[in-house]
């Protein structure tokens, strides 16, 4: 097969996932908007998504705290010697980008391996089928309580993401620098574009995970080796979600809160 | 006739499974469509409720096409045609009696109350009532696959499509299966098609036999022309000959 073949049929396949991503979107939005969402359901997926991500999240977000203001701080020593503005810088970054992007990334994959997994598992041995059969909407019942769950429980992780990053950054920078904490705990760098920004990302991120993970464990095709093969698509193109999301965010946020 | 399949195609990327599938079910009729693993048959049966879209050819059901019927479009012809799946399917957080009163919210809006005391009853008549609060994995295999019928026949469906309802089932459980099959056809009259590699089965309870092979028919008839046929094939699947002619 021609390069231009390969290539375009990579396009084509490219085209075709963003069209059903955005078709899984549109009906499951509908569901949600139209109140045919279980509340057991969700509250059984907070739990799942939410609840069970807490230690993962609070794990990686404090040691990654820890090395972007160690990593920083040693950066900014070699030009000033002087960090009294090292924590309000990572406040405004924290807050507006890397808390919510970082944090987003971590669970991409613990979420949105889970919810591939156990929908391409109920593919494959039929129990989607079987839904089906009883008039029930695989959308409704599987996908849209996974999405309000993950939409609630990513948004006030991700904030918690952000808490963790920041303390342990503080206590970093106390501990190996000697920056005092008052010094670190200083905001005056953060303006509202700053927190509508991190939070709209939050919330792109709680909705955009399940979206793209659902559709690749309904899409599921072959057994076990096909389960496999729709985790790992949903670690890949949720993490992807993440980074473009993150881009038009910030993007569109430059533009309307340039400060 | 009640179900008729006219040259049905299907491939799944560049694998051609059904080349051109097609025959009749008679109303109340037992039919079996046997065939060796991979061969098409289970994915046949799904063209028929929708589950899966032929690439060509069609399928009617009681004279009306149902081969480009939307997703929507198919819910009423799930009604009147319930499938058992190879797979119990029951759903895990769902008791007995719930997954039996699904089909009942969801096709003719009942009240779980309501829905509840139906399943109930529907459990009672596959001998499964005294298990109606437990959870399907605390339930074996036979007793799962009974609930799953009592699911599938919950709406009283004209006719009920039955994928390997006998495998993974000890004799004795798949006997009684067998039974339960028969006594639909005789007693309610209900037309069913069995996906079955089980001999037992097959020559136990068969009106008709479809037997597919390299995605066509290769043979159809009724027990006894299976038996008396000198298809080399035919024979060599029948009697579960390792050697012979057949491809797999």
């Amino acid at each position: 097969m021609s390069a231009l073949a390969t290539t375009g049929e990579a396009v084509l396949d490219v085209v075709r996932d963003v069209k059903d991503i955005l078709t899984m979107a549109r009906r499951t939005v509908r569901v949600v908007l139209r109140g045919r969402v279980e509340r057991k359901a969700v509250v059984e997926q907070m739990h799942e998504i939410g609840n069970r991500s807490v230690f993962f999240i609070t794990v990686t977000m404090g040691f990654i705290g820890m090395i972007l203001v160690f990593q920083s701080a040693l950066q900014a020593l070699r030009i000033v010697p002087d960090l009294t503005i090292l924590g309000s810088t990572y406040g405004e970054i924290l807050i507006r980008d890397i808390g919510a992007s970082i944090g987003g990334m971590m669970l991409a994959t613990r979420v949105g391996a889970g919810i591939a997994a156990e929908i391409g598992s109920m593919v494959v041995t039929e129990q989607v089928d079987a839904l089906r059969m009883c008039s029930a909407d695989p959308v409704e019942y599987l996908v849209a309580p996974r999405f309000v769950a993950s939409v609630i429980m990513t948004f006030c992780l991700l904030i918690w993401a952000c808490f963790v990053a920041y303390i342990t950054g503080m206590l970093t920078a106390h501990m190996v620098f000697d920056v005092n904490y008052q010094t670190f705990a200083n905001f005056m760098l953060v303006d509202r574009g700053d927190v509508i920004i991190g939070l709209t990302k939050c919330l792109a991120y709680g909705a955009a995970i399940p979206i793209v993970s659902a559709q690749r464990g309904l899409a599921t095709f072959g057994g076990s080796e096909g389960v496999g093969a729709a985790t790992t698509s949903a670690v890949v193109s949720s993490s992807l979600a993440v980074i473009v999301l993150q881009f038009i965010i910030s993007a569109i946020g430059y533009l309307i809160f340039p400060g | 006739m009640s179900i008729r399949f006219e040259h049905v195609r299907k491939a799944f990327g560049p694998k051609e499974v059904l080349k051109d599938v097609g025959f009749e079910v008679g109303d109340g009729e037992c039919f079996f469509i046997i065939g060796a693993s991979g061969v098409g048959k289970s994915v046949l049966i799904k063209h028929l409720i929708g589950l899966l879209r032929p690439d060509g050819g069609s399928i009617y059901l009681d004279g009306e096409e149902v081969s480009r019927l939307s997703e929507k479009a198919f819910y009423p012809v799930r009604m009147k045609c319930a499938m058992v799946f190879q797979n119990s399917t029951l759903f895990d957080s769902m008791t007995c009696a719930q997954n039996v009163a699904l089909p009942l919210r969801k096709h003719k809006n009942l009240a779980m109350k309501d829905a509840l005391v139906e399943a109930q009853r529907r459990l009672e008549t596959v001998h499964m009532g005294e298990f109606a609060d437990a959870f399907p994995p605390e339930l074996g295999d036979g007793m799962q696959k009974r609930v799953a019928i009592a699911r599938a026949l919950t709406l009283d469906p004209e006719y009920v499509l039955f994928d390997e309802p006998t495998t993974s089932l000890d004799p004795v459980s798949a006997r009684r299966v067998d039974q339960m099959i028969r006594e639909l056809c005789d007693k309610v009259g209900v037309t069913s098609i069995v996906v079955s590699h089980d001999l037992a089965s097959i020559f136990g309870i068969a009106d008709r036999i479809a037997m597919l092979y390299k995605g066509t028919v290769r043979m159809l008839g009724t027990p006894e022309d299976f038996r008396t046929t000198d298809d080399p094939v035919v024979q060599q699947f029948i009697t579960g000959q390792a050697d012979g002619p057949m491809e797999v």
